[in-house]
This record gives C-alpha cells, structure tokens and sequence, in this order.
C-alpha cells in the first residue's frame, strides 16, 4: 500500500553528486545566516520584521491553551476565590500602608532635589502583561507575552516581575513580543551593588538561575547575600530595579580580575504575570557622563554583545 | 497521478499539525525531550510518498520552525536539510526495512541530527542541554510507528477522495 502510482524513480549517481553539492549550497547558507543573527545585525532586522508574518500562526497555536486555562480558572470553586480574594485584600492593606510612608518620602526627596538643583527622577509607568503558554526553543532564553506594538510597548523596555528585572522587549510583533531574559549569554545589563554602590555590568550565562560579574577589581567589597540594582546607566533601564543576589565570589590568584556570580532575583522560569516599565523622562545629565563612563569600562572580552552596543550602552 | 512535489492538503495539514505540536507547552521537567515533530513528518512524506525531497524545502521549513521557536536563524534550516539529505540518500534501503528496523534507523537520523544541533549551540555559547535532551530520539523511535500509519491513513483517505 505503500507505493503510489507516480512513484519517484531512484537517484541515479549524477543525481547524487548534484544533491550533495546542493546540501553543501544549503548547508553554507544556513552557517551563513546563523552567524549574521549571532552578530546582530541586518538578519536580526530581517527577522524583527518577518515576526509580525508567524505571529498568526503563534496566537493560533496560543488561544487552545489560552482558553484551556481560562476554562481551568473559571471552574474554581466559589470557597477558594473567596479565600484569595481575601489574602489579596490583605497583601494590598500592607501594601498601602507601606506606600504612604513612601509617598512622604517622595515629597522630601523631591525638596530635597529642587534644594540641590539636581535633575528630577526618572518617571516610570507599568503595564501588566501575561506570559504566552507557548513553548520557545528553551535554550534560546527568550519568553513571549501577550503585549505588542498595539499596547504601545517599544524595543527594549525593561521587563519585570514582583520580584525583579526579568528581561527586556526584545522583537516586537502586533499582538505579542518576545523578550530575551537577563540570561542570555548575549544580555548585558549595568547594575550597581545597593550595599556599597559599585557599579558593575551583569552578563548572562546562558543558564535561568545565575548571572556573572567578571570585571571586578581584585580588591573589591562584595560578599555572598549582597543585592544588585539596576543602575540606570544606559538609560533604559530605570535606576533601583532589584536584579540580582551575589552567591560567589571568586578570587583567582594569577587572574586580573575577580568574578562573582549572582541569582536572579525575578522569577525568570516561572514567572506568569509580569510588567512592562515604560519610562518617561529623559536621562539625566549625570546619568549620561556615568554611561558613557561604563562603555569605557566595557571589558574587551564581551564579545559580540549586540544587546550591549544596541540597547545598553548608548545613551 | 500525484505529482511528487506538489503540496496536498493532506501535507499542509500534517506539517501544521506538527508546528503547533512543537510549539505545544509542556512541563519544563519533559519538554527537552520533546520529539521533533517536523523532522518526523517531512522523513515520512519523503520516504513514503516521495515529497517535499527537496533541499530547499526542508530549508525554507526549517527557516520557517527558527522563526516561530525564536531559536538563531538557520539551525533547524541546518538540521532539516541534513536529514533530508540523508533519507533521501538511503531512501532505497529504509523503505524496504521492516518497521521495527525503520524506527531504529529514524531513530540514528534524529540522533545525528541532536549532535548537529548540538554543535550550533555549543557555538553560539548557549548554556549545555540536559540530559533529557538526549531522550527525544528515543521519543521519536516510540512515536514513529504510530506518525507512519496515522500519515498514512491519511494518505489513504486522500487518495480515495481524489478518484
């Protein structure tokens, strides 16, 4: 039953020899392509726009989920709403009262700024996005999220959860967009340490949990447990996001340069819900000085860091 | 009666029904092992039924999979014409194979394919796969049987539609 009547007939050898040659053609251009992407440049262009012709398929592929789990919620009994409904109420009492302090603190930094002459803070907007059931290449440290051009999210915003910066707005298409996560080999981002203020850049290496510090002095002040904020260099993201805690410090004898590694503190594997931060006012003229500082101190080694050049160091 | 390269409805739905498979969530505990779908559907329509043996289409499918999956432009595009190659090259023989010993071949294909896969990544720098990983081979071999009759049952019916 397995032979059709418009049976193919087989390869004679000039066939073959044809075929390979063919495969060698193919085979080149696969390679070629692949380094142009991993370079960042016109494929990368080529490929933000061809995102908007699959994103169909994508959200096709998306809504049979999609309405499987909303289908899953809307069969949760009244009893366990009402338990969540409760201890959300209670997370938000705290929450507010938490915020009032804050907001009096505002009011004084704010005084305190128009006293020193300094330039304002910069101005931040959230908005909420849910993460795409769909499953991406899992190597390829990227998530989709139901958000696009259409809710007014633009490359490169900073993303985040309840926890902390998870990534930024990589390629955009109408309806969703795919971010690429703090750790990605590719992914750079300027960070300060909250507890003594030095400023590093984080990299990512290309595993969910851990981010590396690798251009530290020999002698510098860090210890496991200490908490990395996003410094605001660069711009896009805005200052104080918590990113990262220190887990190791290593001090090679022999080496230049002390490493740490550090765990993200956002969610980046599990998190559901997360926020897109928009950010309003321009950076600041001593925000502008300190970055072009960090392209300076960028490390030889970062590699075709297409996220570092594009997005994070120029201003 | 059909032309070999031509596109059949029947072909459209099943590399679909394989897209979709592979975009499918899974836990993430399973979800390296997951077979690959579309290689497994494109060596049926070849060895079966003598379509989409092209190079260039395996190509364009396999540009088309980087797309949808996010993953760097060109790796499936490099793994789908390897392995359209190859079937092609031992088309005679695997056909004639008895099932069992046609899966354990699909089986080395997918498993050659992994280690052309694996040298992209290790390349690109990409943090090493788990070892569940190496399972999705093992998942094909499992998974081809039942690909091959439901593809060709569906073949079947598209035959009978036809005259």
């Amino acid at each position: 039953m397995n032979f059709p009547a418009g049976a193919w007939s087989p390869a004679t050898g000039g066939d073959q020899a044809a075929r390979t040659a063919r495969l060698m053609v193919y085979g080149l251009l696969a390679t070629i392509l692949m380094v142009f992407d991993y370079r960042g440049g016109y494929v990368s262009e080529i490929r933000g726009r061809t995102v908007v012709l699959v994103e169909p398929v994508l959200l096709a592929v998306e809504a049979p989920f999609a309405f499987g789990r909303r289908l899953g919620e809307e069969l949760r009994t009244r009893h366990e709403l009402q338990d969540r409904i409760a201890l959300i109420e209670q997370q938000l009492r705290t929450r507010e009262a938490a915020l009032m302090m804050l907001e009096e603190f505002e009011s004084e930094n704010a005084e305190l700024r128009r006293l020193l002459e300094a330039s304002r803070r910069v101005e931040v907007a959230f908005r909420a996005a849910e993460l795409m059931s769909i499953d991406l290449n899992p190597y390829s440290h990227r998530v989709l999220i139901n958000r696009g051009r259409r809710d007014g999210l633009e490359e490169g915003q900073p993303v985040i959860d309840a926890d902390g910066v998870i990534g930024q707005v990589d390629q955009l298409a109408r309806n969703s967009a795919h971010v690429i996560l703090i750790s990605d080999p590719d992914h750079a981002l300027p960070v300060r340490v909250r507890r003594t203020d030095l400023r590093t850049v984080a990299y990512g290496t290309g595993q969910i949990n851990s981010l590396r510090l690798t251009d530290l002095p020999m002698n510098v002040d860090l210890e496991p447990g200490d908490v990395l904020i996003t410094s605001g260099l660069g711009g896009l993201f805005p200052p104080g996001l918590p990113v990262a805690e220190i887990r190791t410090v290593t001090r090679q004898a022999g080496e230049a340069f002390a490493r740490a590694e550090a765990k993200p503190l956002g969610r980046l594997d599990r998190a559901r819900h997360v926020l897109v931060v928009a950010t309003y006012s321009s950076v600041t003229d001593e925000g502008v000085d300190a970055a072009s500082d960090a392209m300076e101190s960028q490390p030889q080694d970062a590699g075709p860091d297409s996220i570092v050049e594009d997005a994070e160091a120029t201003p | 009666m059909s032309r070999p390269t031509s596109l059949s409805k029947g072909m459209l739905l099943s590399l679909f029904a394989a897209l979709a498979l592979t975009l499918m969530p899974l836990p993430d505990e399973v979800s390296p092992a997951r077979p690959y779908w579309v290689a497994l559907v494109l060596i049926y329509w070849n060895l079966e039924a003598g379509r989409l043996r092209h190079l260039g289409q395996a190509f364009a499918l396999g540009l088309l999979l980087d797309l949808l999956t996010g993953t760097l432009l060109g790796q499936h595009a490099l793994s789908l014409i390897v392995i359209s190659y190859l079937t092609e090259r031992f088309r005679n023989r695997l056909r004639f194979f008895p099932p069992w010993q046609q899966a354990a071949a699909i089986m080395a294909l997918l498993f050659n394919d992994r280690i052309v896969q694996l040298w992209v990544v290790g390349l690109s720098g990409d943090a090493w796969p788990p070892w569940t990983w190496w399972l999705a081979p093992l998942v094909g071999l499992l998974l081809w049987p039942w690909v091959f009759l439901m593809l060709d049952r569906l073949r079947q019916y598209e035959r009978l539609q036809k005259t």
